[in-house]
């Protein structure tokens, strides 16, 4: 808000020299948006819908999709992944949000530093680190048996247990920062008035507080899972056989077999599947918020 | 390995839209692995595509550099040589990149999407040519720097010599406890001669592999594999943090840990060699300085300076006039264990099943399923 005040302040022939060229700006950012997105996605359509010789037109690509189970289980495995690492950052995310909002500042700073730290390392040496720190001589089964809570080390790594924790761990950040974005700007005055009325603390966060944080909750959920439905190097690092993703068969296809007009469909029906998650989170809690945008 | 007309697959599109698609392809999907600074091949100069790292280091100190000296022609490195980039390149038409070092499956994606120049074998030197085994010689790639799958181990595990040493040892999990780790990633060929070998097909007879039998083999495996890797890096990491005790991977990375301390040794009996060869890129600018470049590095003292330098065995058995018995015994190529081992048969990965598609493309593809559906 002061931003805009302040540069809107300056210079009334500044902003009219601005005004008067709105068209050219709004040209140049189009036109990067169409090379830079638009004709690569149009041009990923063509690939999809081709035949496997390059014979035009083509449904060959979807009916090998429709065929192939493997394909099937690697997109119910990759939703499976998804939705359990949302629903366990919601889990720990939504408390620790709530906790960042209401805490005094100082650590209100220290928990948004937790979060966002990790946030800022590379995923491949945070996924690396949790093989060291989780395997079966790592520290965290050293512990688990140097103090005798288990006889022998647990298996934390290779399985699904080790592809949640790695993932919910670089995504957290992304359930955290929204709903704590609106926890944050909520009235503390609407909680405090519910009580007022005769509420139980309960029952003031469950009627109050808690359906007006549902937006940011849900633009959490919808980040948190379209990000996890393109993961790829967390599940195959700590990951088991079970864990195996489309990301990384969409990698084979078009890297090893060099079969780009499959790979093409393959990306698309990921597209396809994500968009759909983005139109239900974004019927829930509108797509500006989750897009990042501020304001209401 | 014959050329394949009308195999090409995608003749009706106009470069722009390849472009455009590749562009897309890589950023949605392949962006970890490409890399876009371009290098130029002119006249005077050769670009060189490998993997990097100490390797393309090694080959400036002992390839690159003597031979600008020698030639005047420059010599500049890029890579990784990823088939699916050297596949941008061709099909836009814009090629950067004339000599690629990679492998043979990466070979054959090439040679069967037609981005590979076939080598002109009567412009090599006869007499370092005749050093390199004739298995060596493939119609698009020319052997040159040797890897093998090994039983790589680790020695806190398997001390004085008790470790696994044969494949059919890596399938006894009673015998031989201890985690066991194999390679997979979406797109790498399945160790099918090994798990027919630990069914009983003797090493010599494993080809034509008998591609049921091998992955009825490969089924009782599947119980004994703590961790199927993603690379090879990842494998010697695990080995060497205890967190594996046996693993298929490639022997000389097994072999450079050692050299830096790792408790990891490498049993060669029962590996599998394989070539990483010279291979000319399709529309490669400068064909005689091209030639002069493969002429001079395979020669045997230049291969020998290079295995001196990384572990991995030099494919002109020449070479090892030029080094001591000490650094002969750790090389995968050196009389010895060349004995011990068997080569990768190119030709049968390379071969079109039924449905059109290479064998090594039919079983990468099974591979995933098998992953995939037997949990």
């Amino acid at each position: 808000m002061t931003l805009v005040a302040a540069s809107a302040v300056p210079s009334a022939k500044a902003a009219r020299a601005w005004r008067a060229r709105p068209g050219l700006m709004i040209a140049g950012a189009l036109a990067f948006c169409a090379i830079v997105y638009l004709l690569p996605m149009l041009s990923l359509f063509g690939w999809a819908f081709q035949g496997p010789a390059g014979t035009g037109a083509s449904l060959a690509q979807l009916s090998r999709l429709i065929g192939d189970d493997t394909y099937h289980y690697a997109f119910f495995t990759t939703f499976k992944i998804a939705a359990i690492t949302t629903l366990i950052c919601a889990m720990i995310g939504y408390p620790y949000a709530y906790l960042m909002a209401t805490t005094g500042p100082r650590l209100a700073m220290l928990l948004t530093a937790a979060v966002m730290i990790p946030f800022w390392t590379s995923v491949l040496a945070r996924s690396l680190a949790w093989m060291i720190l989780l395997g079966r001589k790592g520290i965290v089964n050293e512990w688990l048996t140097g103090w005798g809570l288990l006889e022998r080390p647990a298996a934390l790594l290779f399985n699904s247990i080790g592809v949640q924790i790695g993932m919910v761990h670089v995504l957290l950040p992304f359930m955290v920062l929204p709903i704590w974005s609106i926890l944050s700007r909520l009235d503390p005055g609407l909680p405090r008035a519910a009580r007022s009325l005769g509420a139980s603390p309960a029952a003031a966060f469950i009627h109050v507080t808690l359906p007006l944080s549902l937006p940011g909750l849900a633009a959490g959920a919808t980040l948190v899972f379209m990000f996890a439905i393109g993961f790829y190097i967390t599940p195959a690092l700590l990951g088991g056989p079970n864990d195996l993703t489309i990301a990384s068969l969409i990698e084979m296809v078009v890297r090893d077999l060099l079969d780009w007009p499959f790979g093409a469909m393959l990306s698309l029906a990921l597209l396809g599947l994500v968009a759909l998650v983005f139109a239900c989170g974004a019927a829930f809690a509108g797509a500006g918020r989750i897009a990042g945008m501020e304001g209401r | 390995m014959t050329d394949r007309p009308g195999l090409s697959r995608h003749p009706g599109l106009s470069r722009r839209s390849i472009l455009l698609g590749g562009a897309g392809a890589s950023l949605t999907i392949a962006s970890p692995f490409v890399h876009v600074t371009p290098a130029r091949a002119d006249k005077g100069e050769i670009v060189v595509a490998g993997w990097g790292g100490s390797r393309t280091t090694a080959m400036r100190e002992v390839m690159f550099t003597p031979f600008e000296k020698a030639t005047g022609i420059r010599v500049r490195d890029d890579g990784p040589p990823e088939a699916a980039k050297v596949k941008a390149m061709v099909d836009s038409g814009n090629v950067t990149w004339d000599i690629l070092d990679t492998d043979i499956p990466a070979i054959l994606a090439m040679v069967n999407a037609k981005l590979l120049e076939p080598i002109d074998y009567s412009k090599l030197d006869k007499a370092k040519l005749g050093k390199i085994p004739p298995v060596l010689h493939h119609p698009y790639g020319l052997g040159h720097l040797i890897y093998s799958f090994n039983i790589v181990y680790n020695t806190k595990a398997f001390p004085n010599g008790t470790q696994p040493k044969t494949w059919a040892d890596v399938w006894d999990g009673v015998k031989f406890k201890g985690a066991r780790s194999f390679p997979f990633r979406g797109g790498l060929s399945p160790q099918l001669e090994f798990a027919a070998i630990a069914d009983g097909v003797p090493a010599d007879k494993v080809y034509p592999l008998d591609i049921e039998r091998a992955w009825a083999s490969h089924d009782k495996l599947r119980p004994l594999v703590t961790k199927w890797y993603a690379n090879h890096a990842e494998a010697i990491q695990l080995l060497s943090s205890g967190e594996i005790d046996i693993c298929c991977t490639i022997g000389p990375r097994g072999l450079v840990a050692k050299k830096d301390g790792a408790p990891i040794d490498v049993e060669f009996a029962g590996g599998k060699l394989a070539p990483d060869n010279w291979a000319i890129v399709k529309g490669a600018r400068n064909a005689e300085a091209v030639y002069q470049f493969l002429n001079f590095v395979i020669d045997g003292k230049v291969q020998a300076e290079l295995a001196k330098r990384i572990p991995y065995g030099p494919s002109s058995q020449d070479a090892f006039a030029h080094l001591s018995e000490a650094e002969a015994k750790e090389l995968n190529t050196s009389p010895d264990n060349l004995a011990k081992q068997f080569w990768t048969d190119i030709d049968w990965w390379g071969k079109t099943a039924e449905n059109g598609k290479t064998n090594n493309e039919n079983q990468i593809e099974r591979y995933a399923r098998w992953m995939v559906k037997r949990g």
